[in-house]
């Protein structure tokens, strides 16, 4: 070969290579979901649908307030459970994989930055985890409707006399009140929030751990404490009390090991019928955005210059 | 043309690397200041005995471990930057993949990080999916893949991006005569394309057929470098191979050489066949045979 030839080698691998693209990016994103999804992880909708359709049958003497608040009650804290875990469970389980079986070679020896991968990995699990929740939503959604609607016709039968149009008026409107109205959406929306984040804490811990039970462990834990974090902060700096350069690091850090989950935790309100203020969930996304970009930022240092 | 104008494929020059162990004071040196140089289109062997030194000179080579002192580069450009990886196919040794993709979807994903095209892709999946025989799993999850299969599939998925250096880190370990021969052939194909390779082996025998160029690692160190033939010719010898050689031939030639002052006959007989060529030409004559009767 001539010197030439090799000469425009060193110059054609420069001038080919992105620095980032987003097509590698999706491969290793699209990759992983596939992979989670040929795990079977989707028969949790079994489980899933169990729980929310016997909700309706454990409770039968209650009144229907309560009732259809129980069964909201059990969906959310189904889709919160069932979110959180694939996000913690699945980073744990894929990335200390791929660098024990040392299938993380064949990938970064591929013109692939560290980054890229990184990032692949979390959207591949962030999008897992919306496919997930999007498909418990629609059977969540279908079950209180036709409870609502179920309702409606013994309430109305269980009048006397039959009833006027006045009273099947006001029976539909409280017992709809508790029903499916577009607000439940926020909901499920914080509960993936709340999950990428968690997703972003295993992230971190699983690039320097390469363990898939300490990953699991730290990041509960994390997540835990996540929940009690703004009640730990209000404790130690009661408000307007952090003074001072010390204070506001401490908090600040504290801030970002412990993310503040309890924050996402809108559903409660949501339940009981309160509306949503567009500022908070907007609030959310923002507070999403900021702890992902961290904690890509920090498994990044920690994975750029590992030792694979 | 001035030498130093030549970028060569692979260029290494004084790489240590030590790896600390945890806990204890000692420390691991498994490459000490290695050098080479693999000119672009050669194919060069690195043959050391197991914990030699030669996976971590690959992985220092590829970016995935960093050296403790020294420098490696491809093509000119250094192991720490992404761009030298931008044609190179590894093979790691015993690598997994992953199990819950099929051989087509394992290439098709390699080449997408490769930034091919998906036209480009599918046509690539099935040429190589055929270069390594593996048309018939084509479709199959790599879970029930056998070892071999493995072998092969990484083999496809370092090929993938058609790159023009080709890293394979003991491509013949565990794997049969008949896919070692295969896998022979393909590297004198590449070599025949004009593709560089370094490739490492603790076996000699298996690749010496195809090396132009031979390093021996040991302990770390490169103890023997050169081409081949160099290295195992056994300077005051020559042999002399006959065929039907009637008995007054061979008393002739004894006599002449007992007549010589200098000359001495060490040894004759009959050439033997290795092991090897005896396993393949036996087990082709039996495939053969069991085709006959189908
Ligand atoms: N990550 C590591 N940590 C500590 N020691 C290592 C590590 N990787 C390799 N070694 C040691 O370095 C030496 C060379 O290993 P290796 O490059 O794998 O040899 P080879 O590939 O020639 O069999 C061995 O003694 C091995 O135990
Ligand atoms: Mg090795």
């Amino acid at each position: 070969m001539s010197a030439d030839k090799v000469k425009s080698v060193k110059d054609d691998l420069v001038l080919q290579h992105k620095l980032f693209s987003l097509s590698r990016v999706w491969a290793i994103a699209f990759n992983t979901f596939t992979q989670l999804v040929r795990m079977k992880v989707f028969y949790f909708m079994l489980i899933f649908s169990v729980l929310i359709i016997g909700a309706n049958f454990l409770f039968l003497n209650f009144t229907f307030e309560q009732e259809l608040k129980i069964l909201k009650d059990v969906s959310f804290g189904a889709m919160t459970l069932f979110a959180s875990i694939f996000s913690i469970v699945g980073t744990a389980l894929l990335i200390p994989k791929d660098i024990e079986d040392r299938t993380l070679y064949t990938i970064l020896t591929k013109p692939v930055p560290r980054f890229e991968y990184l990032v692949g990995k979390l959207i591949g699990i962030i999008f897992l985890v919306a496919v997930s929740l999007v498909l418990m939503s629609f059977l969540f959604f279908a079950v209180l409707y036709f409870r609502q609607h179920g309702i409606l016709a013994e309430e109305i039968k269980m009048i006397r006399g039959g009833a006027t149009d006045a009273q099947k008026e006001y029976l539909k409107e409280t017992i709809f009140a508790q029903g499916v109205r577009p607000e439940l959406i926020l909901g499920v929306l914080a509960v993936f929030l709340k999950a990428a984040v968690a997703a972003g804490v295993a992230l971190v811990v699983s690039t320097f751990a390469s363990s898939t039970l300490f990953t699991i462990i730290v990041s509960l834990v994390v997540y835990f404490i996540g929940h009690a974090q703004s009640l730990a902060l209000e404790y130690y700096f009661p408000e307007g009390q952090i003074h001072g350069a010390l204070q506001r690091f401490i908090a600040g850090i504290v801030a970002v090991v412990f993310p503040n989950l309890q924050m996402f935790n809108i559903f409660d309100g949501l339940i009981t019928g309160q509306s949503i203020s567009t500022t908070l969930m907007f609030r959310l996304i923002g507070l999403t955005g900021f702890y992902l970009t961290i904690y890509s930022m920090i498994s990044w240092i920690l994975f750029a210059k590992k030792e694979l | 043309m001035m030498a130093e104008e030549i970028i060569p494929a692979v260029q290494i020059n004084n790489l240590t690397k030590i790896f600390p162990v945890p806990f204890r004071k000692e420390k691991v040196i498994a490459v000490e200041d290695l050098s080479l140089r693999v000119e672009a289109g050669e194919v060069y062997g690195l043959i050391g005995p197991n914990g030699s030194g030669k996976s971590t000179t690959m992985k220092v080579l590829l970016g995935l471990i960093s050296a403790t002192s020294g420098s490696s580069a491809i093509f000119g450009l250094s192991s720490s930057e992404t761009a030298s990886r931008g044609s190179v196919g590894f093979l790691p040794e015993n690598p997994y993949f992953y199990k819950y993709l099929t051989g087509a979807e394992t290439l098709s994903f390699y080449g997408k990080l490769c930034g091919l095209s998906r036209r480009k892709i599918k046509e690539r999946t099935s040429e190589l999916l055929s270069l390594v025989d593996l048309e018939n799993a084509r479709d199959r999850r790599l879970g029930g893949y056998s070892k071999g299969m493995l072998q092969r599939i990484g083999l496809a998925q370092a090929l993938v991006g058609d790159p023009r250096l080709v890293v394979l880190d003991e491509p013949t370990a565990g794997v049969d005569p008949a896919g070692s021969r295969k896998i022979r052939d393909l590297i004198i194909e590449f070599k025949q394309r004009g593709i560089s390779v370094i490739l490492s082996s603790h076996l000699l025998e298996q690749v010496q057929e195809v090396c132009d160029k031979v390093g021996i690692i040991f302990q770390g160190k490169l103890v023997k470098e050169g081409k081949l033939e160099e290295l195992i010719e056994i300077e005051s010898q020559t042999e002399i191979i006959l065929e039907h050689a009637d008995p007054k031939i061979l008393d002739q030639i004894n006599k002449l050489v007992q007549a010589s002052e200098e000359t001495r006959l060490l040894r004759s007989g009959k050439p033997k066949t290795t092991l090897e060529r005896l396993f393949l030409k036996e087990t082709r004559a039996e495939s053969e045979d069991v085709r006959k009767d189908a």
